[in-house]
């Protein structure tokens, strides 16, 4: 016979007071609700922007008096460093609520970038020819994956990895492995003087272009997740696939729409990078994908899908950019960031499951 | 073997309480959630050779007192006793180890293994400290089922058995061989009614054997069937405790606190207009499945205000029936005709079927049905979201006035729509559920098990519902492994037994028959 059995462990039997409950209340009840706990859950990313920001005032570097965190160059600065992977984070956000990831945004950039220099320096395209061209091809690279991913039913991590592995060689290819350095004029090599306002500041040289892009993005992705159908959509096909589907949606076609959506995010991003560096690099997006995933996350979109904010994610990705200023501007190095940025994604994961069980109990 | 420890009078006298016969004896047992009281000093005893059924609505507290009964809530007010000694568990694992055995409604079993794996989770014997001993695992697992008296094979990989098998090896890993008290919570919710007698066969067996079990059931007739003593709860109390030979009759009121009320509403007249015929329907998967019974030769009829019942045992294809005919099957080929309203219809997919004004309420709600991490007023609207919509766009006050017309409509009691879905309770959830299926406006409603885990009041709101809608019209098919609800419900029964119709018979046709005709004839003594 079993030997697993031991006498019983009688433990005190007064009712002393105990620790705070953990297990599960009985059906039908509920905690009693925290607000500020809520708002904290809530907004997590924002709270954290502008702990980040005041962190910033704080410990910002001094020169003659000025702040330098505060600048308007540092500031435009942070905008157009972040406005990349936040526009990339915002398309990804569509894909993670729907419950898939995107490994291949990142290598997407590279090879936008590349493609809209070789359309213009080596075949004499217009500006926005060559803008609509890679744009609508980074739409069709995701809608393609999307369609491999739910036709075929392969996880989403393994078509959008090989994804990434596809569309590296691509840029590669285009750019034969090399810069291609984007020179502006009329005439044979050279690309027209309009794309370089890509890389320019408005409204008497304060805000970057691609801030402005940026926020358009932002603006039109939280119509379109709040506001449509489709939106609605996405949360359910996240949220209980199965349940959506017998609900008459069409979850295959859902699916693949947010991986077109965030394609085009790529791509778009990509074109910016090309158009503020003034030169294409087939590798730029290197680890882009794993920043915009952390930008999402943080923002708290849950990666088991069927939550998440676009407002969160733009948050998330400004407090990352802002962090890694503040850490620039006093010269704390490369690898202390990576660490930084780490620990603060473990911080919010933290916070999504405090927010998990409060909705469960 | 087991008795050993079952007659603790001798050894502590002193400690008795006020039910001397009790092996587990509970008193004063006060839990608050937040300020909320869950329980408001219950007291509770369950002696040995005993099957002690505890019942009570959602909400009415049956879960505190198990989680405490079974370690998994530890901070409570009151006074608990096993054998007359004082104990609090820390947990359910100190629990099982003082001999309190739990078998919870979600098991804990991991499909990809084999039972013999599963009995051994987390206390594998081992080799050189290293290498599993598959030799001894296999023979202590062949013990445990052994004692629950089952002819499983501990070499079965989990995910091949069936659902009622699952919960019997669920069993055999809860119980150690010393176990005193076993507690099963709603073991029958998702069995079908040969498998629940095989259930109520293996806990006779573990009654005579000594070993007190509490049965936490919804279904008022299988307490008459199986229990000794019954407690009642309401509202954190013990409202009641009976003898098992309580009828179903005298419960009802108990358990809601509201006089005895006619559980089922009267049948209303039914038109003569044919809303679904079926001829000679079938449907042939395109990859075959061994778990998924393909309806075949199926001819029947739905006429509008009417309610059939699909009467069958698991595996006779009452789900798959119902997959079939509203498109949510798996992808396949349809055999023979479907019409609707007498118009011949092929349906392609869900999408199809709801444009032809069908109607779905899946039996899982958890898995098909309920979409966890929305509202409960963005579930309700799930499936009619183009409806309330312009152009794409998100209509905000169409769809509040739709969710506000649906909880008076449908009787959904919440805090507010906004609520999470979870929060509700399960018969509020399955209302929601009907309600989303019902705000497309349907002519035919599919129910697949529509009562299932969900409390006395709200089967009844369901029952009146659906026949008030049937008085207005609407064709309902309904399924469902409990045949005095469908008795009791129905116009009409169909009885079907291996994807096929048997028969065709009025409700208050004698149950034994019906069962028989079910193909479930060594069940002779179920009554309604």
């Amino acid at each position: 016979m079993t030997t697993e059995f031991t006498q019983s462990e009688p433990q005190a039997a007064a009712p002393a007071p105990a620790p705070p409950a953990v297990a599960p209340p009985g059906p039908g009840r509920r905690r009693r609700r925290f607000p500020v706990l809520d708002v904290l859950v809530r907004f997590q990313s924002l709270l954290g922007l502008i702990l980040v920001l005041v962190g910033g005032l704080v410990f910002s570097p001094r020169r003659n008096g000025t702040v330098l965190f505060l600048t308007v160059d540092n500031l435009a600065n942070i905008v157009r460093a972040v406005s990349e992977t936040g526009i990339i984070a915002v398309g990804m956000t569509f894909v993670i609520i729907a419950g898939g990831i995107d490994l291949s945004v990142g290598a997407v950039l590279g090879l936008s970038g590349v493609t809209v220099a070789t359309l213009m320096v080596g075949h004499g395209w217009g500006t926005a020819a060559a803008i609509v061209a890679v744009l609508i091809a980074g739409l069709l690279f995701g809608l393609l994956q999307g369609v491999v991913s739910t036709v075929m039913r392969i996880q989403a991590f393994i078509v959008t990895l090989a994804g990434l592995q596809v569309a590296n060689g691509l840029a590669r290819m285009v750019s034969g492995d090399k810069f291609i350095n984007i020179n502006y004029g009329h005439g044979h090599g050279l690309a027209p003087p309009s794309f370089a306002v890509l890389g320019d500041r408005l409204f008497g040289n304060v805000i970057p272009v691609s801030a402005v892009v940026f926020v358009l993005v932002g603006a039109v992705a939280l119509v379109v997740l709040n506001g449509t159908r489709f939106g609605q959509h996405v949360f359910a096909v996240g949220g209980n696939e199965r349940a959506a589907r017998l609900s008459g949606i069409n979850v295959r076609r859902v699916k693949i729409i947010t991986f077109g959506l965030c394609g085009l995010a790529a791509a778009l991003s990509g074109v910016l990078d090309a158009g503020q560096l003034s030169f294409a690099n087939p590798n730029s997006g290197t680890g882009y994908e794993l920043a915009a995933i952390a930008s999402v996350v943080i923002g708290g979109t849950s990666l088991f899908g069927g939550e998440g904010t676009v407002v969160g994610t733009v948050a998330g990705a400004l407090l990352l950019g802002t962090l890694n200023n503040i850490l620039q501007l006093n010269n704390v190095n490369a690898d202390l960031q990576l660490i930084v940025t780490g620990l603060i994604i473990v911080a919010a994961a933290v916070l999504q499951n405090v927010a998990a069980r409060r909705r469960a109990s | 073997m087991t008795g050993g420890g079952l007659a603790p009078e001798a050894d502590h006298p002193a400690d008795r309480g006020d039910d001397p016969a009790a092996v587990l004896e509970m008193t004063g047992i006060r839990k608050t959630f937040g300020g909320v009281h869950a329980l408001r000093g219950i007291d509770f005893s369950v002696r040995p050779g005993e099957i002690h059924a505890l019942l009570g609505e959602n909400g009415a507290g049956k879960s505190t007192l198990m989680n405490i009964m079974c370690g998994a809530i530890s901070d409570y007010h009151g006074k608990m006793r096993l054998e007359g000694r004082f104990v609090r568990f820390s947990s359910p694992h100190a629990a099982q180890k003082a001999g309190v055995a739990t078998v919870f409604q979600e098991l804990d079993l991991v499909p990809g293994l084999s039972v013999a794996d599963n009995l051994s989770l987390g206390r594998e014997p081992r080799r050189n400290a290293l290498f599993l001993d598959g030799r001894r695992m296999r023979r202590s697992a062949e013990q445990a089922l052994g004692r629950v008296g089952t002819g499983i094979s501990a070499r079965t990989k989990v995910s091949a058995l069936r659902l009622g098998e699952q919960q019997i090896v669920a069993i055999a890993k809860a119980l150690a061989a010393e176990a005193r008290i076993l507690i099963l919570d709603e073991p029958t919710a998702a069995l079908t009614a040969h498998e629940v007698e095989l259930l109520f066969d293996l806990m006779r067996g573990l009654r005579r054997r000594g070993v007190g079990i509490v049965f936490i059931s919804h279904r008022l007739d299988e307490v008459g069937k199986v229990a000794d003593r019954v407690t009642v709860m309401r509202d954190g109390r013990v409202v009641s405790v009976r003898s098992g030979s309580t009828t179903p009759e005298d419960l009802v009121p108990l358990l809601t606190g509201r006089p005895a009320q006619e559980m089922f509403p009267a049948r209303e007249t039914v038109r003569e207009r044919v809303c679904l015929r079926l001829t000679d329907f079938g449907y042939r998967l395109r990859r075959p499945s061994a778990g998924w019974r393909e309806p075949a030769g199926v001819s029947l009829s739905v006429r509008e205000g009417e309610i059939v019942g699909l009467v069958g045992l698991l595996g006779s294809g009452r789900t798959e029936l119902l997959q079939a005919v509203c498109g949510a099957a798996p992808p396949g080929r349809r055999l023979g005709t479907l019409e609707i309203d007498g118009r011949p219809v092929r349906l392609g997919s869900i999408i199809s079927g709801q444009r032809q004004g069908i109607g779905f309420v899946p039996d899982d709600r958890r898995r098909d049905g309920l979409v966890p991490t929305l509202s409960v007023a963005q579930n309700l609207v799930l499936a009619s979201l183009g409806r309330l919509d312009a152009g794409g766009f998100v209509r905000r006050g169409r769809q509040r006035e739709a969710v506000r017309w649906a909880f008076e409509a449908f009787g959904i009691k919440a805090d507010t729509p906004t609520a999470p879905i979870l929060s509700l309770s399960g018969g509020n959830q399955q209302k929601v559920l009907i309600g989303r299926a019902l705000l497309r406006g349907p002519r035919l409603l599919l129910l697949d098990e529509p009562t299932r885990g969900v409390d006395v009041a709200a089967k009844s709101d369901i029952y009146r519902l659906v026949r008030s809608l049937a008085a207005d019209g609407l064709a309902v098919l309904v399924a469902s492994s409990e045949l005095p609800e469908l008795a009791g419900w129905c116009d009409r029964l169909v009885i079907l037994r291996d994807g096929r119709v048997v028969v065709d018979v009025a409700p208050d046709t004698d149950p034994a028959v019906v069962l028989a005709s079910a193909g479930g004839d060594t069940l002779p003594e179920v009554r309604p």
